[in-house]
């Protein structure tokens, strides 16, 4: 893998600018062949150059995208929900046909600052509406009928980590995301919490005792890995948690401060690239208009909180912010006021750095759709992925994605 | 059986042994202690909590008025957290050890989660009565639980307005796994399961009017099926009792599967579908206790902590101590995170999940320190461990050491050590573990259960 590495990341220099070369040096998961000159300049390059990083967020339960965004012109849309559509009177209105659940006003402002990409029937081809395959496809990035044991994100570290710490889930556990073949990320809820933790004389002396009997490929051999990385990274997280500074008040929600610590972290200059945070919920099987609302006002408030507290402090032009679910929902509604689950949905991307603010695409028809009543998707979600590796974290997506995506525009 | 043998069975099929249990067992047949297990959980001994402050709710009270229906979750709610510390309890000091652990299985297999606590307990019965019967039964009595029938939806499927959820779980979790069934055949099977419902009480009601009697096709057959034929026609399907197999496989003896052993367990379960012949099929096998098996599985938290109550009981002055445990750790009984369960395995390790274990032991044994005092050194335990506790614990307990001092009096630390730690230990460790002070056997105890060892079973 090293050799590999450095051969391609030779020749990315030549396409590539000097900047964005030493950027990933520093994640590089191997420092030997890298000249000693250049990790020389790595901190330099780090803190004084920028560094630009993800965040995703994912809502999970299948958040219903017709209701989020809402086709408010639209007969088949009132048709097909009597119940549960959004009256047009209700909706923030951003375009002739679409505009924004009244819970979204703060996105509806990042709408209009140019801020806000909107991807329509994001998919893919024969969708599961099972969440817990589908969060796998879309957390693996793989076909709907191929089996991956590792998520996007982890096989990014596989590549261009170097610790744990390169990808931090803002939350109790970690994702299949961020758990890669042969690296993890690392679960950081509370910095404070997991650093007082890793403090301890007695595990410090069991893991310096700890001689690897070949037992790196069990369970056993496992754990003791999991407790050497985790003790060096708690540290390193602690400190830089404890050095961030926020801006803004945020909402006092679970959700509000996920993105509190993430943007704390952020402002240390931490050298993590991706952050992770999810939002639970959405799963709105019965009585959907009144969860979807308040989740929905949740995530603007607290995404509004993050985005102008990055902004005071300048980081907001380095960081990108994806928002999915695993799934949409069915178009049409069900006797409970809910919808069962569906396929395509948005997808949201936020930044400073936009080519194509606003609607990237137009909505899908709501007549012409699958045969389980389901909105087709249009665009790949892997080709938002593929388009996000290349020309945001500008790594080769392909060898990540372990194919090729034809890129979008949107950055 | 050896010892570790007899250990390893006892960790898998219930949760951990205590050295008394193992002194009287050391030396039978496989055959007698098998037979013995089987016959200590034949008892169904069901959980049951007091409820009589809550029997003033009348279905009218609740339905009519919402002040009341509020008030009546908010106190369900509370009943919840002591349900779940009586069983977490009840794991600790049953002797129907096998029911148990079956229980706790099922409780992944056949997730379910809600909130009126009259319809939980229920459901927590069927999964304790059922653990070691027929399968086929099992599901169709599931399938007619009042709090699966809210959990999933089925309550909400009409024949006017289908609603999948249940059908599309039974097939994907609970009977054949995904890719082993069409879109059409959760369409057609939920229209089977239509008109579900239960009453007030969680009795089982089929409203007839929202009942789809129309012809279904389903697998290959075709019938006025309701949801009882769907259920006998997927257990015709071999792939259900391989399905099973293979979590059973993966839960009682590997994480890495086998596939030749689990094609062997699903010709015995295939042939009817008895649950405690295949349980019994598994103990008795040779292969079950190949050395490769034997402190090859992470524990789960519950059996980390169930476990170690088990080997040091812990009184816990505050239900609430045992509920921020059980979250710290990522398994909170009666609330899974979702309808699949907790994935188990390596998935309950990340950094945070085991740093927290490694510390457990210490937090509740020795007010959150543990003693690296080596060799030589003097060292009054009895100060240690009796002094005030410091403010701002993170749980308040007492801890029975009397206990623990007689299970192992006459053991040497060598033989506490081989007690406590099911897993070979790394070589560096065991020369770290040399080095310590051995005049306390609390300490030792402490310092055990604080090794990456320990979360083996």
């Amino acid at each position: 893998m090293c050799t590999v590495n450095v051969i391609t990341r030779i020749s990315n220099v030549l396409v590539m600018d000097r900047r964005a070369f030493l950027k990933q040096s520093t994640l590089a998961s191997s420092l030997f062949f890298v000249p000693s000159f250049v990790k020389a300049f790595e901190q330099v390059a780090t803190s004084q150059l920028g560094y630009k990083r993800l965040v995703i967020i994912q809502l999970t339960g299948g958040n219903d995208g017709l209701n989020t965004i809402i086709p408010y012109n639209n007969d088949d849309y009132y048709r097909n929900r009597p119940s549960i559509a959004i009256q047009k009177q209700n909706v923030l209105k951003a375009t002739d046909d679409l505009g924004f659940h009244s819970s979204l006003a703060p996105l509806k402002n990042l709408y209009d600052n140019g801020n806000l990409t909107i991807i329509n029937n994001v998919g893919y081809p024969n969708p599961n509406r099972s969440h817990f395959r589908s969060t796998d496809i879309w957390q693996t990035a793989s076909n709907s009928n191929q089996y991956l044991s590792s998520g996007w994100i982890g096989r990014y570290l596989d590549h261009y980590g170097k610790n744990p710490y390169n990808a931090i889930e803002i939350d109790d556990s970690l994702s299949l995301a961020l758990k890669g073949e042969s690296f993890n990320g690392i679960a950081a809820k509370n910095p404070n919490v997991l650093f007082r933790t890793s403090q301890d004389p007695y595990f410090k002396n069991v893991l310096e005792h700890y001689q690897d009997d070949h037992l790196s490929e069990h369970n056993l051999g496992y754990l003791y890995q999991t407790m050497i990385s985790a003790k060096s990274s708690a540290k390193y997280i602690f400190e830089k948690h404890k050095a961030g500074k926020v801006s803004k008040d945020y909402p006092n929600n679970e959700f509000g401060n996920q993105l509190k610590t993430m943007s704390k972290l952020i402002n240390s200059g931490i050298e993590t690239k991706v952050f992770y945070a999810s939002l639970g919920g959405f799963d709105t099987h019965a009585r959907q208009l009144g969860t979807q609302s308040r989740l929905l006002e949740i995530y603007a408030e607290s995404i509004e909180a993050f985005v102008h507290d990055l902004k005071q402090q300048g980081t907001f032009d380095d960081t990108l912010i994806l928002t999915f679910s695993e799934f949409g929902r069915r178009v049409k509604q069900n006797a409970a006021n809910g919808t069962d689950h569906g396929a395509a949905s948005n997808l949201f991307i936020i930044g400073s750095q936009l080519k194509t603010p606003g609607f990237y695409n137009d909505l899908a028809s709501l007549s012409q759709l699958d045969d389980n009543g389901d909105l087709k998707y249009s665009i790949d979600f892997r080709s938002v992925y593929a388009t996000v590796l290349e020309r945001w974290l500008l790594v080769e997506d392909d060898k990540i994605l372990n194919s090729n995506f034809p890129k979008l525009d949107f950055i | 059986m050896n010892t570790k043998e007899i250990q390893h069975l006892y960790w898998r099929a219930g949760f951990g042994i205590t050295a008394k249990t193992l002194q009287a067992l050391s030396g039978k047949s496989r055959r007698f202690i098998v037979d013995s297990l089987f016959q200590e959980a034949s008892n169904i001994d069901a959980l049951t909590l007091n409820l009589a402050d809550l029997e003033h709710y009348t279905p009218a009270m609740i339905v009519k008025n919402k002040a009341k229906r509020g008030e009546f979750i908010k106190d369900s709610r509370e009943k919840l957290k002591d349900f779940n510390l009586l069983w977490f309890d009840r794991m600790i000091t049953s002797k129907a050890l096998l029911r148990e652990r079956m229980t706790l299985f099922w409780a992944n297999h056949f997730v379910c989660r809600d909130t009126n606590i009259f319809h939980v307990q229920q459901y927590n019965n069927v999964l304790r009565t059922h653990a070691l019967g027929d399968f086929g039964d099992f599901i169709k009595v599931i399938s007619k639980e009042a709090a699966m029938l809210k959990y999933l939806n089925n309550k909400q499927n009409r024949k006017q307005k289908p609603n999948e959820n249940f059908a599309r779980e039974l097939m994907e979790l609970f009977t054949l796994g995904e890719g082993n069934y069409s879109e059409d055949d959760i369409k057609e099977s939920a229209k089977a399961f239509t008109g579900y419902n239960h009453n007030f009480q969680g009795t089982f009601i089929l409203r007839k009017f929202n009942h789809d009697y129309s012809f279904k096709s389903f697998f290959g057959h075709r019938g006025r099926y309701d949801g009882d034929d769907i259920i006998d026609i997927i257990l015709e399907q071999k792939q259900c009792a391989r399905f099973v197999c293979k979590k059973i496989y993966k839960y009682f003896v590997n994480d890495s599967v086998d596939q030749d052993r689990v094609e062997e367990l699903a010709s015995v379960f295939y042939k009817d579908y008895n649950i405690e012949n295949l349980m019994h099929y598994l103990f008795m096998a040779d292969w079950f206790y190949d050395k490769k098996h034997i402190g090859s599985k992470i524990k789960s938290p519950i059996d980390f902590m169930v476990g170690l109550c088990r080997t040091v009981p812990v009184n816990f002055h505050s239900n609430k101590d045992v509920l921020k445990i059980q979250k710290l750790l990522g398994q909170v009984l009666l609330n899974p995170p979702n309808v699949a369960g907790w994935k188990g395995g390596k998935n309950w390790i990340d950094s945070n999940s085991l740093m927290l274990r490694l510390k457990t032991p210490s937090v509740l044994l020795a007010n959150a320190e543990i003693s690296v005092k080596e060799k030589g050194e003097f060292e009054d335990a009895f100060k240690m461990y009796n002094r005030k506790p410091k403010r701002n614990r993170l749980v308040n307990v007492s801890v029975n050491w009397k206990s623990f001092e007689e299970q192992f009096q006459n053991a040497s630390f060598e033989d506490i050590k081989n007690h406590l730690i099911l897993s070979e230990i790394s070589k560096g460790t065991q020369t770290y573990l040399k080095t310590l002070s051995q005049h306390s056997k609390r300490n030792f105890c402490v310092q055990l259960m604080s090794l990456p060892e320990y979360q083996m079973c």
